[in-house]
């Protein structure tokens, strides 16, 4: 067992870490203030610098690079702004990812090619009004209608929801089936008749990151949009994600590490009875948890990162990184606000922002109970 | 075309820095490692080379351990086509003559049409190197470059020269020309090109095989200045600062009578 990045990997943080430090931080605390998405700054220059495919074959125009670079990625850009971090992980996990492993080779070439290249930005839409972590309650519909499909519903909560060109969506084919035999994906593009967009949220955090609804009314799809098999939507959402809380881990990792960084930049530097408040040990024991524990998630990340790219099963694996990295997010920042006391509540220092930004990940792609549920029902098959 | 880019791993400039133990050059352990930033111009102008001309073979020369090839990698991760890492695991102990001595020998008979370095390092500084590889091969050097403009084997570039003022030169390939800030500014190799890196050559030459040229200077002694007196830092409300300030200006100048 080897604890070190390859040449590759720490070439490909070094850039990530340089490009993000260079044009993604110096605006973050402004895009969270604004609620603005920028999307030549935090999508389109993920495309020119090949991010937006990092994991999948260059003959659809990734870079061929492997999940522990996807996650370094992710982690690099979430480490000064987790807006652009999931911005990513969404497009590339959630989007791209489930056509390119169910997709047929002419909608990979349709569809996963725009999408790798940074041409097209991708989208998800599981999650329904009444149908979140019980995906199976999903109300949408399609029917069938001659070579058409007809959908009708709406889905919420969707990152980069209306920013987005390509959306897979979940829709309830069979009415008939038990809960989650009758639904099937489907690949829909913006700007289909029938297909809008409904209220954009208000957040706690992510706010440079979109969150839309998606509104169908009687949008009507050629049969060849249908992503995998009729009736094995589950399937797809369940694959998807898998993948995708490794891009959400990797995303709890960076908010951690960018809070635990300023911490301890702050508590070299912060006087109080003419000491560094980094002298005394009530501070240095909690810079020592925070730092375990972001190296223990890290691990746990990089784990399950490694038994994807190896293409071994990494359900768990997925399900305990997640889980421990979005709790580690939710604890380091916390006390990173802690440790600059006063300056970490305002928003001259970033931590407030990681703080609202890392509650986000004990929730989407799979609340911290739902990682529970999938870790502990693998124990007891 | 064949060109040659020479570059130098450094320290990140945000490193706290401590004397090693023999007291003639920095500590090297736990320090973050980088492309020295005027190097960097260098290979982002031989990539545009390259990319205008079209025909152009790019060498990336570098002299250290082991380690430097991680920033040499970065520098084919940008364009460059191979690399030629000189191994040494005692860089820091030679002087520039010497290095530059080892750069000559490796250039000499290849035709190399331009050569490429920064200005200087981040960390020695002596911005000698590129000047003696020129002197060496007798080649015409050209320093401090901040704009370049090649056409058909005739090269015109701005130098930046003190009180903002700036000269053109023109001269004919080959040459070497020394890079500065402001000439360009360094792209992020990409994904893909980071994928290809991987599989361009990198060849370690010993430093034994191309070091022909003796010292002529040596480091006596590397410190940090001593600490002058520090500034005087008065606290309290405005008035009373004013007060203070007004006294303190009374006593110790002229300023106030």
């Amino acid at each position: 067992m080897i604890f070190q990045l390859t040449e590759e990997q720490n070439l490909i943080r070094n850039m990530v870490r340089e490009f993000a430090e260079t044009e993604i931080a110096p605006t973050a605390k402004k895009r969270d203030e604004e609620e603005r998405f920028d999307r030549p700054l935090m999508f389109d220059k993920l495309g020119e610098l090949g991010l937006t495919g990092i994991v999948f074959p260059e003959e659809y125009g990734g870079a061929g690079a492997d999940y522990i670079s996807y996650a370094i990625a992710v982690e690099e850009l979430s480490r000064v702004c987790a807006s652009t971090g999931v911005t990513l992980s969404a497009h590339l996990s959630l989007c791209a990812n489930p056509i390119y492993l169910f997709g047929s080779e002419e909608q990979k070439q349709k569809y996963l090619v725009p999408l790798a290249a940074g041409e097209k930005l991708g989208a998800f839409g599981l999650t329904e009004p009444s149908a979140g972590s019980d995906a199976g309650g999903t109300k949408t519909t399609a029917l069938r209608d001659g070579d058409e499909w007809i959908l009708n519903g709406t889905k919420i909560f969707i990152t980069s929801g209306g920013d987005a060109e390509t959306y897979v969506i979940f829709a309830r084919t069979d009415k008939e089936a038990k809960k989650h035999n009758g639904i099937s994906a489907f690949i829909i593009e913006k700007g289909a008749a029938g297909f809008s967009f409904g209220k954009k949220e208000e957040k706690l955090g992510i706010r440079s990151s979109p969150t839309m609804e998606l509104v169908f009314e009687n949008c009507r799809l050629p049969a060849a949009n249908l992503l995998g098999k009729e009736g094995e939507g589950f399937k797809v959402a369940m694959k998807t994600l898998d993948g995708g809380r490794i891009g959400i881990a990797s995303q709890a990792i960076g908010i951690a590490q960018g809070a635990f960084e300023t911490a301890v930049d702050y508590a070299k530097e912060r006087k109080q009875f003419d000491t560094p408040i980094g002298k005394f040990q009530g501070i240095q024991f909690q810079l020592a948890d925070m730092f375990t524990q972001i190296e223990a998630a890290r691990l746990l990340v990089y784990k399950a990162a490694y038994r994807a790219s190896k293409g071994l099963n990494y359900s768990t694996d997925s399900a305990m990184a997640k889980l421990m990295a979005s709790e580690t997010a939710m604890k380091v920042t916390t006390q990173a606000v802690q440790v600059l006391g006063g300056y970490g509540y305002t928003r001259e220092f970033p931590v407030e922002r990681m703080m609202r930004d890392a509650k986000i990940t004990e929730i989407y792609e799979g609340t911290s109970e739902i990682q529970r549920l999938v870790i502990g029902s693998a124990l007891i098959k | 075309m064949n060109v040659l880019v020479c570059i130098k791993q450094v320290p990140d400039m945000e490193s706290k820095f401590r004397v090693d133990a023999a007291g003639t050059w920095y500590d090297t352990t736990e320090l973050a490692w980088r492309m020295n930033e005027y190097d960097e111009y260098a290979v982002e102008q031989a990539v545009r080379l390259k990319e205008q001309v079209k025909d152009a073979d790019i060498t990336v020369l570098s002299i250290g351990s082991d380690k430097v090839k991680e920033t040499m990698k970065k520098a084919l991760a940008m364009g460059c086509d191979r690399g030629a890492h000189i191994a040494d695991d005692n860089v820091s102990g030679k002087e520039p003559c010497e290095i530059a001595g080892v750069i000559a020998e490796y250039a000499k008979e290849k035709n190399f049409d331009v050569i490429f370095t920064g200005m200087q390092s981040q960390d020695r500084g002596s911005g000698q190197v590129g000047v003696l590889v020129a002197e060496m091969l007798t080649l015409p050097a050209v320093t401090t470059i901040v704009d370049f403009v090649y056409s058909d084997g005739r090269i015109e570039v701005k130098r930046e020269l003190e009180g903002g003022i700036k000269a053109k030169v023109a001269f004919t390939s080959p040459a070497v020309v020394t890079c500065q800030l402001g000439l360009n500014t360094p792209r992020y190799p990409t994904l893909p090109n980071i994928m290809k890196a991987k599989k361009k050559e990198l060849l370690s030459i010993p430093i034994k095989d191309l070091l022909k040229v003796d010292a002529r200077q040596h480091t006596d002694k590397v410190y940090f200045p001593e600490k002058k007196g520090g500034g005087l830092i008065i606290e309290g409300e405005p008035a009373e600062l004013a007060d203070k300030l007004i006294q303190i200006l009374k006593e110790k100048t002229g300023v106030l009578a």
